[in-house]
């Protein structure tokens, strides 16, 4: 090896530069591309799905009678089963994990706190090549005898218990999820460590931007909780495969009992910090992007950091309100009710602090912008329609109905994949040297956001009317033939938002392929990842930077004229 | 058929159905009340402080203990005290109230124990004894008769996989588990021919897992029961131990 001023040589082959490489930025780079492709796979697992919602009995379209010969193009009952299983587990596990965390944690960490790579980079390469592993696994599970899993991703027991799922797609499913949260961890411990040891000189945790808290706090959510998602997954593996019964009851149970009750426990004490794993990112980028683009410091930076903690800390305790339905006990009910409804305060805290920045910004509407402003309209609207899920006796109605689908996919879906588009945007310039186009960026914004509020808004409306959840053909319950056209309206949107995607393909072809070399700092943005050339550098900084004032350095009237912000690395102008 | 109509949920069959509708309803009140406030803020400052109209922007942390009161307290607490705090209280009294508040034992109450299987629903009525899991029980799969204006407890399992006992007319559901019985209880108001569903994913057929719920007027019940009940002794394949699956009802359980 040679080492020059005490670091390794920038690796020249195909292999350690793009495959087995140590390096953050590539690292990054291989999460983007493995989040994209199953983003593709999943989104079209959703057309899919809306298909069977909208023309029940009709053939899927193009390519409908190439992958269902046997019915003629017309999607089977228990395809359809694996499909929104699959839907639910590609979307949270393999697109938005690898593209929010794997990616942009890996891109902006180091960057962000002026670090030349993370703490552990070979663990780094290990958790991207053990997510690839995973990958293989779970798409493998679709070829093997009656298919994939089939039991929703949640895959509550006794269904995914060889009682209702016999075939070993389930087996693998679980064992693709245990490997992936290997992964995870691995990639979890790395971020924690590193934003721990590796912030610049001079930087505080409040220097950070707020990117970075919110991918550390996910780091955190991650490396306590996946384990236990872990465990359960093994325990069912264990039932599966070894014929122990830690889920099973009833007239299954022939060699002792268990509970299937206890599967939901183990996976809602990991389920619902998840939701905040994936949303936390969102919230940083968004934070950190609407101040860079009102032009205004951060409003209430601090007060945002810690709102993010108290919700990360609250999340750990009010996982029983997806379990309502059991019914467990009174005084459980109550306190989960009453948990849940304290997360709304920390909410309500970040919301102002976003409308605050705006407040007497200056503010410019670039793509990045656009897609932030996005995401407070639709986490608004998912945040709020959790109060009907929070309390008990509203739930008991709305508890699996396409109610909780339209508003998880607010949450967890319309938020982060808004939040996900305005990242790439923005970095994109930085990750790639090319910058992307503004006017395909905007028409990508505007089609996704009216498909994907007809889509979620749809879906309220219909699980208010009644129509439940993982039906194949709800019409043939007379009460729901009524829903149809909004079903239908629903599947148009879903189409969509799905041809929406088309401009931002285009645009990164297009962006990628161009000579055009995008400046050091387009957005005239003061955090350090900003300092160094696009794309950075073998090792990203030649001098380890020294931090002497705030992220969100923003309109100081002491400036001189002409500046209006100023970087992390200098030192914060006074009069 | 307008949209609106389109939107609505299905009738309520049941004397307490309303307080969730009531609920919700005064949820949306609040969401749209703070969800107005949202958009103001987001598009009304888009508006007024876009680049074209403000060309600098204020030099503010927002760190200050005015402003900072404005987020905690004003913005912070009313969400919790306007709509958490009360939407939790109205939500608890109505569970403690009424949907927790079980018939208690002295009570006149139709009884039904209904099992859960992949893709049925089995449900069995005490037959002239008065004691589940005889040979005189009126069973019946998938169609579920009531006499109005009675109350109804339920208590409900499952033989294979987690399904959920689902009436949307009542507003209710209420997950069917091996190994655990579940309750729910509800008093009909009104007679008609009403839909069952299974609301937990259970499999394949999942969406054909149907049931139907006959509410009829009290003669019309008791001539349903009586005859019912004649017809059990010889209906009822009683050298099928599998017919046996429901058990004792406790009183307090």
């Amino acid at each position: 090896m040679t080492y020059v001023h005490g670091k390794h040589a920038a690796p020249k082959t195909f292999l350690s530069k793009y495959v087995f490489s140590f390096d953050h930025k590539v690292i990054a780079k291989q999460f983007l591309w493995y989040g994209i492709f199953f983003l593709f796979v999943g989104g079209l697992m959703a057309i899919m799905i809306r298909w069977t919602q909208a023309y029940p009995g009709e053939a899927f379209p193009v390519i409908g009678s190439f992958l269902f010969p046997e019915t003629g193009g017309v999607i089977p009952p228990d395809t359809y089963s694996m499909l929104f299983t699959l839907h639910g587990t590609i979307m949270i596990f393999y697109a938005i994990t690898p593209i929010l965390i794997g990616a942009f944690g890996n891109f902006c960490i180091p960057l962000m706190i002026g670090a030349r790579d993370m703490a552990f980079p070979l663990l780094n390469m290990l958790s991207f090549h053990i997510a690839a592993v995973s990958g293989i696994i779970l798409l493998a599970s679709l070829f093997f005898p009656l298919g994939g899993a089939a039991g929703g991703w949640t895959s509550y027991p006794t269904l995914s218990t060889l009682i209702g799922s016999p075939g070993s797609g389930q087996t693998l499913w679980c064992l693709a999820i245990f490997v992936l949260g290997v992964s995870s961890t691995m990639g979890a411990v790395n971020y924690i460590t590193t934003v721990i040891s590796f912030r610049a000189p001079g930087m505080g945790y409040f220097d950070m931007p707020l990117t970075v808290w919110g991918l550390w706090l996910t780091a955190i959510l991650n490396a306590i909780f996946l384990p236990v998602l872990g465990a359960g997954v093994m325990l069912l593996i264990f039932d599966r495969v070894f014929g122990t019964t830690f889920f099973l009851a009833g007239a299954a149970a022939t060699s002792g009992t268990g509970d299937p009750i206890l599967f939901q426990h183990v996976f809602w004490i990991f389920g619902h910090p998840e939701v905040y794993i994936l949303i936390l990112p969102a919230w940083g980028i968004v934070s950190d992007i609407l101040s860079f683009f009102a032009r205004k410091p951060a409003f209430g930076a601090k007060s945002t950091a810690l709102a993010m903690t108290t919700i990360s800390i609250l999340s750990t305790v009010v996982y029983g309100h997806h379990m309502f339905t059991t019914q467990m006990s009174p005084l459980l009910t109550q306190t989960f009710m009453t948990l849940t409804m304290t997360i709304s305060i920390p909410s309500a805290v970040l919301f102002a602090n976003w409308l605050g920045t705006l407040y007497k910004g200056s503010i410019r509407f670039d793509t990045p912008m656009l897609f932030s402003l996005g995401v407070v309209f639709v986490f608004g609207l998912g945040g709020l329609t959790g109060l009907y899920l929070g309390t008990v006796s509203t739930d008991l109605y709305l508890h699996d109905t396409y109610f909780v689908v339209g508003h998880f996919h607010y949450t967890m879906a319309a938020s982060v994949l808004l939040g996900g588009f305005g990242a790439t945007y923005f970095w994109f310039p930085k990750m790639f040297g090319r910058m992307m186009d503004e006017k395909l960026g905007k028409i990508h914004f505007w089609a996704t956001m009216l498909g994907l509020n007809g889509i979620f808004f749809g879906m309220m409306v219909m699980g208010f009317a009644g129509m439940h959840r993982r039906l194949y053909n709800p019409f043939v319950y007379e009460h729901l033939e009524k829903l149809l056209p909004i079903s239908t309206f629903v599947t148009w949107s879903a189409i969509l938002m799905g041809f929406a995607q088309i401009p931002f393909v285009i645009n990164c072809v297009i962006s990628l392929r161009s000579k055009k070399q995008a400046p050091d700092n387009p957005w005239n943005v003061g955090t350090l990842e900003w300092t160094i050339p696009s794309p950075p550098i073998h090792y990203n900084f030649e001098e380890i930077p020294t931090v002497k004032c705030g992220p969100h350095e923003f309109g100081n009237p002491n400036l001189p004229e002409g500046k209006d912000f100023q970087y992390q690395t200098e030192d914060l102008v006074k009069a | 058929m307008t949209l609106l109509e389109r939107m609505a949920p299905p009738e309520i069959i049941t004397t307490n159905g309303h307080l969730i509708d009531y609920l919700f309803s005064y949820t949306t009140i609040m969401n749209l009340i703070f969800f107005f406030f949202v958009c103001l803020g987001l598009f009304g400052f888009s508006y007024l402080y876009s680049s074209k109209r403000s060309a600098k922007g204020e030099y503010t942390y927002g760190n200050k203990k005015k402003q900072q009161a404005i987020v905690g307290y004003l913005i912070g607490a009313s969400v919790f005290l306007l709509i958490d705090i009360n939407i939790t209280r109205m939500s608890n009294d109505d569970m403690l109230n009424e949907f927790w508040n079980f018939p208690k034992a002295e009570e006149e109450v139709i009884k039904v124990e209904v099992l859960a299987q992949q893709w049925m629903w089995n449900f069995r009525m005490a037959g002239a004894d008065g004691e589940f899991n005889t040979a005189d029980d009126v069973l019946t799969n998938h169609d579920l008769h009531l006499p109005v204006g009675k109350k109804v407890e339920f208590r409900i399992t499952s033989k294979d996989v987690i399904h959920s006992f689902f009436i949307p007319n009542a507003r209710l559901k209420v997950d069917a588990m091996p190994g655990r019985i579940s309750r729910m209880w509800f008093e009909t108001t009104k007679t008609g021919a009403f839909e069952i569903a299974c609301a937990e994913m259970c499999g394949t057929h999942h969406y054909l897992m149907k049931g139907r719920l006959h509410v009829h007027s009290e003669e019309e019940w008791n001539e349903w029961y009586n005859e019912a009940q004649n017809l059990a002794d010889i209906g009822n394949d009683n050298d099928n131990i599998d017919n046996f699956w429901g058990w004792k009802w406790e009183s307090e359980q």
